[in-house]
Order: structure tokens, then sequence, then C-alpha cells
């Protein structure tokens, strides 16, 4: 079996390992650096919420909602509808007319929900009334805690 | 002993029979003859096999839906169904009319279609009077003058193997209504002859309201009935096109009653929406209608440069910068998704400035700079913002970039560390 | 290393006798490398290694973020890629990593097969690495499924539909991979399971035996090199080890480079109610086996066509694992062509057919 013969006692060769040896822990060092920083970076979670979208907790509070009136916000990626009835109940529901999907609107003159692409009409409880529209809207539980509106998946 | 065991036995097994026995019920007879009566036509009509006579009872047996609600054939030829004799089963004293007229039909039906009494006992929910609506129609009209080749009621609807409406099999189910009325609405030679086109269906064919129906399967869609009427149909009259439009597009109706065209339009009679829109070729409007310009429609009625013609390009102009504005921020939220940048949020705020974009459009029935200019202006906004958080991620992907050639330098140079060691 | 001193131990050498550095240093100063032409195949190994810790240490990050459930899955890869600091990176290092790592140990398992590395006394080794490659397929497949997109869950289903076939044991063999008879939320909770506990376990085992054996056997030299005679040497600290990591820094690069041009895309959210798209295949890897299989007939002589093709597919995973008792040439320090040759058919077969599943296929649109 052979070895690589011992390297030869020279002082100048000496130097020049001792700084290429220091020169690769250097870079090493600082690679490694580089990468512990955005894992460390990455160990810190974000200021926006979860990732939950199977619920969803609303940007403005039960108090600012008022009866007979509503609001679109997007949940999920797709339009709902929150709003609260004249009797004060607050509901929520699927915002996507099932007609041709146009984002529909709480019209507080009658009450009840309207897309006004083709004048499809719900009741408050998303049932398809009048015009085109074949299904009604899906509903979404809503809860609230203090003043804080959560929206979930039924 | 035995014996006496053995009796018992047999008490022990016949006990369960005579319970069966006494405790089953009489045979039935064969069930009462209720649903189907007695239809001799059929018999001596299907034994003919001959190709005018056979064919129609052949239908009827099949599907058609009065069959299956137990009518015979007697209840529209009149006659005897009871009777095998021909004589017998024919005897114009119990009404048979054989094979009606053209003129006798509508009657013929509505002998039973318009007795709201006998009707209430098949479909409540059925309407009873198609045949007085039929009176107003021009094909009602026509017929009463003695036209012959006019619709009346087994034109559309069939003669012996009539399906309910509802049944997609049905020539008058919505997807096949156009189809129906083009079977004589389409025929060059006998339209030549009332001074009607025939290219009616090819025109409506293009429309977005054949598309809606055929393409995206929307029965909802308007076809020949919707627009025309059912029994009573008759093209809608000029001053009553708005109307007509805005039973499905109340919207745009209520912009175009408000606006100045309305009073305009009827003193000219000019036919409301269809004056720009068309009637059966209505196909996807864009700004371009807008303005004097070759595929504007004003300029048939307006000089270029004149107060209506500035207002309407300062309209087009408005709607094309947002339009262009969308697409723009479209693009650059596109291109930062394809970089692999999350950007669906942006995305879903982007369509608040579509819908402007829509309500912009609708706006311009009103025919008022003001209203267009409100949602444009609306609409612009967002797409800016929504633009801007596109640049964002776009300047995220070059920092990532920025962030790679540092570290790329980082482990190149402790590469070639590394092979400076090696080499020494 | 350590010097007999007249001073009284100090805390460095009562540490290091502790724990036995004596023993471990001496091995590391013997442990060397056999030098010849066809050494570069030997960084195959170490790569392999690199690059399981670098899965292992990605994956374990990736763990602090997402949720295992058919309703969040999606989403919280999705909060991975674009709310988490440099979520996208370590989720792209964890996507490209997985496809690299499985590269190297499919060229590491033929560099060991061509130059015969099986021989005794290494018939161990060679257990355990098959073992590993089977393993490695298995992380591959039961990873796919996690970011519950469209490709991932009609894949999934197409995967786990092939066991179903083998008679008897088939369709409960399914049902256990599936937690249930089709492709679910449960399956998805069970794959996690799988990914993240069953087969790392496993994995730490096996490479345990594997990386022991290696280091009490050495390298093996090819039986050609070794007939010219013998052969240079070099120490593996602190020498080979510099050349492996210079390896191991290219890979990194590489895979930066990779991350930040081509991040791993989301997909669409799976939607079981949804047909599947055309062109539904698996990773690249099962592509060769994807399309052997549409090449038997539906039936032969009443059963199953594609029953043939997993029993043969079965038999030539078990003709891997006995290579070793097979060549019995190779054994014998003789030269064994046929199995070289047999080695480069399955190599061109596999090219060829994985080529063919890329392809678009007839009657579909084009393959995504």
């Amino acid at each position: 079996m052979h070895v690589e013969p011992p390297p030869l006692a020279d002082p100048l060769l000496d130097t020049r390992r001792r700084w290429v040896t220091r020169l690769l822990g250097t870079t090493l060092g600082a690679t490694i650096l580089s990468f512990l920083y955005p894992v460390l970076r990455y160990l810190v979670p974000p200021v926006t919420s979860e990732p939950s979208l199977s619920e969803l907790e609303l940007p403005f509070k039960a108090s600012e909602l008022a009866p007979n009136s509503g609001r679109i916000v997007p949940f999920g990626g797709k339009p709902i509808l929150v709003f609260r009835t004249v009797s004060g109940e607050l509901k929520a529901l699927s915002a996507v007319c099932t007609h041709l999907n146009c984002t529909v609107q709480y019209r507080k003159e009658r009450s009840d929900i309207w897309c006004a692409c083709h004048n499809g009409v719900y009741n408050t409880d998303g049932g398809n009334v009048s015009g085109p529209p074949p299904r009604p809207l899906l509903p979404l539980e809503v809860n609230v805690r203090g003043d804080k509106i959560v929206v979930r998946k039924v | 002993m035995r014996g006496f065991l053995r009796a018992l036995a047999g008490l022990a097994l016949a006990a369960p029979l005579a319970v069966i026995a006494l405790g089953a019920p009489a045979p039935r007879l064969a069930p009462p003859a209720a649903a189907a009566p007695v239809n001799q036509c059929m018999e001596c009509h299907l034994s003919l096999d001959d190709d005018t006579f056979t064919p129609p009872a052949k239908a009827f047996r099949k599907e058609d839906v009065h069959a299956k609600a137990g009518f015979t054939c007697a209840n529209c030829h009149g006659g005897d169904p009871t009777q095998e004799d021909m004589d017998a089963a024919h005897d114009p004293k119990k009404g048979f009319i054989g094979k009606p007229t053209h003129q006798q039909i509508p009657q013929v039906c509505a002998k039973c279609h318009s007795d709201a009494g006998l009707m209430k006992q098949f479909n409540p929910s059925l309407r009873v009077d198609e045949l007085s609506e039929y009176k107003t129609s021009k094909h009602g009209q026509m017929l009463v003058q003695g036209d012959q080749h006019v619709a009346e009621c087994a034109s559309c609807h069939g003669a012996h193997g009539i399906l309910p409406i509802k049944d997609t099999r049905s020539p008058v189910y919505p997807t096949r209504v156009a189809k129906t009325c083009n079977t004589c609405h389409g025929d060059t030679a006998l339209m030549a002859s009332y001074h009607l086109p025939s290219d009616v269906y090819a025109k409506y064919m293009t429309s977005v309201h054949a598309k809606a129906m055929y393409e995206k399967g929307d029965i909802s869609a308007p076809t020949c009935n919707s627009c025309h009427g059912n029994h009573g149909a008759t093209p809608p009259a000029v001053s009553s096109v708005a109307n007509v439009c805005g039973t499905c597009h109340s919207v745009f109706a209520e912009k175009f009653k408000q606006s100045a065209h309305s009073r305009a339009f009827a003193d000219m009679g000019l036919p409301g929406c269809v004056t720009c829109h068309g009637n059966h070729d209505i196909v996807q409007p864009t700004e371009e209608f807008l303005g004097t310009g070759p595929t504007g429609k004003c300029g048939s009625c307006h000089e270029k440069g004149d107060r209506c013609d500035v207002a309407t390009t300062a309209m087009h102009k408005d709607i094309v910068a947002l339009r262009t504005r969308i697409e723009a921020a479209h693009r650059i939220l596109d291109t930062a998704s394809e970089a692999g940048m999350e950007v669906s949020k942006q995305k879903f705020d982007l369509t608040n400035a579509e819908e402007a974009l829509t309500k912009a459009r609708t706006d311009v029935h009103e025919l008022q700079l003001a209203a267009v200019r409100k949602d444009a202006d609306e609409g612009l906004a967002v797409a800016r913002a929504a633009e801007a958080a596109g640049h964002k991620a776009m300047a995220e992907r070059d920092y990532r970039r920025r962030g790679l050639l540092l570290s790329l330098f980082l482990i190149l140079s402790a590469i070639a560390a590394l092979l400076y060691k090696i080499r020494g | 290393m350590s010097a007999k001193s007249e001073k009284p131990p100090g805390f460095r050498q009562r540490t290091l006798e502790a724990i036995g550095w004596e023993g471990v240093s001496h091995f590391a100063e013997k442990k060397d490398v056999p030098v010849h032409r066809s050494m570069v195949f030997y960084y195959l190994g170490g790569m392999a290694l690199f690059l399981f810790l670098v899965q292992a240490a990605t994956g374990i990050l990736l763990l602090l973020y997402y949720r295992p459930s058919a309703s969040e899955s999606y989403e919280s890869v999705q909060y991975i890629m674009a709310e988490v600091p440099f979520g996208w990176l370590i989720r792209s290092i964890h996507s490209w990593g997985a496809n690299i790592f499985v590269g190297v140990v499919i060229l590491h398992f033929l560099s060991a097969y061509f130059e015969k590395a099986y021989r005794p006394p290494r018939q161990f080794t060679w257990l355990s690495g098959t073992f590993l490659l089977f393993l490695a397929f298995g992380f591959g497949f039961s990873g796919y499924l996690l970011p519950w997109n469209t490709l991932s869950y009609f894949a999934t289903k197409v995967g786990t539909d092939v066991p179903a076939q083998i008679p008897w044991i088939g369709p409960l063999l399914s049902r256990i991979l599936r937690g249930g008879s089709d492709v679910t939320g449960a399956t998805l909770s069970r794959f996690y399971g799988i990914h993240v506990a069953i087969l790392p376990a496993t994995a730490t085992v096996l490479l345990g035996i594997h990386l022991y054996l290696v280091q009490l056997h050495g390298m093996s030299v090819p039986p050609k090199i070794e007939r010219e005679g013998s052969v240079r040497r070099m120490k593996f600290f602190p020498d080979f080890l510099l050349r492996d990591m210079v390896g191991w820094l290219t890979a990194v690069a590489l895979l930066a480079v990779l991350c930040v041009f081509f991040p791993w895309e989301l997909g669409k959210k799976a939607d079981p109610f949804a047909p599947a798209p055309a062109g539904i295949r698996p990773e690249w890897y099962f592509l060769s086996m994807f399309q052997a299989l549409k090449y038997f007939p539906a039936t032969i002589a009443g059963i199953p066509g594609e029953l043939f093709g997993i029993v043969g597919f079965g038999v030539i995973g078990l003709a891997v694992l006995l290579v070793p008792f097979l060549d019995r040439k190779a054994v014998e320090g003789r030269s064994s062509p046929w199995w070289n040759r047999i080695g480069a058919l399955f190599i061109v077969a596999a090219l060829v057919l994985t080529v063919l599943a890329l392809l678009p296929q007839p009657g579909t649109a084009a393959a995504p």
C-alpha cells in the first residue's frame, strides 16, 4: 500500500500552505454562513395569519357591519358576501353567481341578493328566487368572537 | 307410546302448514285493468304495416306523453276506439274527423289544452291560453286566412310521438327550438313567398346567445321563443325591443331608458337595442362600437365631431385606457407568477378592476361621459395598484437573483480554495 | 494524536479519552481510497449521502409549516412559497434536490454494478444498498403526493392502482397504501407518515449498516484494474474529502441556480371530482416502468396483462438483490461480460421507454 510521502519541510511552502488553509477555512465559513442566513430567517414565522383557507378572520369588525348591508370579501381566491339581515343576523354566502359567475351584491332596497349581469335574484338564505341562476349560493359558517367575525367553509 | 309420539310428530309437522294455509289470503285475480284503455285503433293500424298508417301508431305507442297519460287515438281523431270494425270505429257520428286539416289542428289540441278543469287533472301548472295566444301570432292569423304552410301546434310539437317540453328529445326543448323554427324559416323558397329572410338561423348561431346555449350549456340563454314568444310568436314591436332585451339585461335597459337615445329612437321609429346590437346576429360588443369611425355604430345618425361624437370618443378613450392598464397588470403578474413568485392574491384584487370595466361598459348605455369616467377611474386605481404589486414581485425576483449571485460567488471561491488546497 | 505527557491529563485529553477519540482518529488516519482511472465513481456514494442529508434538513424545515390534511396541505405549501421568508428556497431545494438525489443514487447503483463492487466481501453492502435504492423510490413516490396538487393526486391514483392487480394480496395492499379504497385525505396522512417517519427510520438503519460495511471493507477496486497489479492509494482525510467537498459545493451551486430560475411550481389544488387531465404520468424515475406496463395486452389467458408486467418487475428486483450470489464469475475474479451486456441492455431499454413515455400520447393533448 503506497502512501503519499510527507511534504518537504520547507518554511516558505509551509507559510503558503498555512495561508491556503486559512483561505479555505474563511471561504468555507462564509459559505456556511450564507446557508445559515436563509435558514434562520425561515424559522421566524411571518406576521400574516395562518394559511388556513377553510377559515378566515374578516378584516372588519362585527360592529362595523350595519343591519341590511353587506360586503364582498376574498376567501380562498373567490369572493364571498358577508351581510347582516334586517333583523340583525350575520350571514355569509358564496358571492359567485351560479349562472355565469358574476359577483353578486346585497341589495338594500329589497333586502335580497342580486346579480347585475342578468338580473338573477337570491334570497338571504342563498336560494335562487328568480332569473337565470340554476342553483342557490352556497352558505358559509359564520362565528363571532367578541368583535371579530370568523368565516368558515361549511 | 310410539304411536302417540308418531301422532304428535305428525301434528307438529302439520300445524305450521295449516297455519300457513289458513292464514294465506285467497289467490289474487288478475290485476285490475286500470291504466291501459281500450285502443283498437292501434291494433288495426299496427297490423296494417302501411307506410302512411303504421308509423303514427308506432310513434304514439312508443313514447307519446298523451299515450302515457291514458289517452287514445280517438281523443284527437274522434271515433270509437273500442270498435274492431273499421266503419264502426271511424263513425263520424262518434266525432271521427280522420286526419285533421291544417286549419283544424289548433282546435283539436285546444279541445283539451284550453280546458283548465281537464288540464288540472294531469298537470296543474300547464298553461291553458295557448290557443288564444296563438290567435294573436302571425302564424295564427295566416292560418285563419287559409295559409297551408304556416306553423300550427303539430309543426313544432309533433303529432304522434309528442314529448314533454322538459324532455331533451322534444323539438321544443331549449337547445332544439332554433332548429325546429329553422325547418320553415330556413327554407329560402318558402320564406321568399312571405318576403322573409331565410338566414336567421345562420345569423343566430353566430351570436353570443347561441354560444351561451350551445358552447357553455346554459339552457336559460335566449333562443327564438325567448324574444318572439312561444305561441303568440310575433317579432317584438319596435317600441318594445328594449323591454324584451331588458327582461335579462335589466341594468342596460334601465340605463338606456334614462338616456337621450330612448326618446330619440322612439321618435325615429328605431328598434331600441337592435339599432346597434342587431337582432339575430348579436355578437360580443366592444368599445369599438362607440364613435363615428368605421367600426362605430353612431355614424349612421351622428356627424363626426358633433357633441355626441366628442363624448363617445372620450368614453372610448377611457375604456380603452382601463382595458390596456388591466392587460398590462395581468401581463406583469403572469410574468412574476411564471418566474415563481406567488401572486395569487394580487391577481384576485385585479378582478375588482375588471368589474369596474364591466360597469363602465354598462354605463355607456346611459350616454353620460361622467358616469363612464367615474367607473373607469376607479378601475384604473385598482389596475395601477395591481401593476405596482407585479413590479414589487419582479423586484423580489431580482433580489433573489442578486442573492444567488452572492452565494454563487462564495461557493465558487470556496471551490477555488479547495482546488488550490488540493493542488498544494 | 494523544501524546503521553508527564503533566496530569487536562480537560481536552480527558474529553478525548471519554469519547474514545484515539480509536476513531487512528481509523481515520488509515482510511484510504484506491487511485485509478475509474476512481471518479467513488464520489457518487458521498454525493448521495450529502444530498440525502440536504433532503433531511430541508424536509425537517418544511415540517415546521406544512400541514398534512386534504383541506390545508396545498394552502400550506402556497404559504411556504409566498409568505414564509426563504420558504420558496427551502421548498424548491427539497423538490429539486429529491430529483437530483434519486438520479445520483441510480448512478451510484449503476457504477457499483458495472464495476462489480458487489463481489465478496461486499455482498451485504450491495444488498443494503439495493434496499436503499428502493427506499429512495419510496421517498419520491410518497413525497410527491404531499403538495396535494392535480398532478400529484392523479399520479398517485394511477400509481396505487398498479399493486391492486396482484392476485390475492393486491387489493389489500392497495387498501393499505391508500388508507381506504380511493386516494383521499387518508392517503395523504398515510403517505405523510411514511415519508417523514417510516422511511427515514428504515433508511437510517439501512444507511448505518451500509456505511459501517463500507468503512469495514473500504472501496472496491474494479476487477480489470485489480488484475493489472497493486494500486496507489490516497488518504481519505483530508485529500479525498477535499475532493468530495468540491463535488458537494458544485451540487449546492447547481441547486441554487435551479431554485432561483426555476422555482418549483404549486400547480392547481387537487379536485378529486374533476376528470383526470390528459397526460398524467409519474415522476421521471418511474416512467420506464409506467410505459412498459402499457405494452401488455389487457388480458393474457384470462389474467390481467399488467400483472405479468408487475411480476416481471418483481423478478427483476429480486435478481438485482441477488446479483452477488448469481454472478459466479465475478466472485471468482474472472470477467463476466454477459452481466455487463444485460446491464447495458436494461439501461438502453429504460432510456427508450422513458423517452417514449414523455412523447405526447396519441389521442390526448400534449403531455404537460
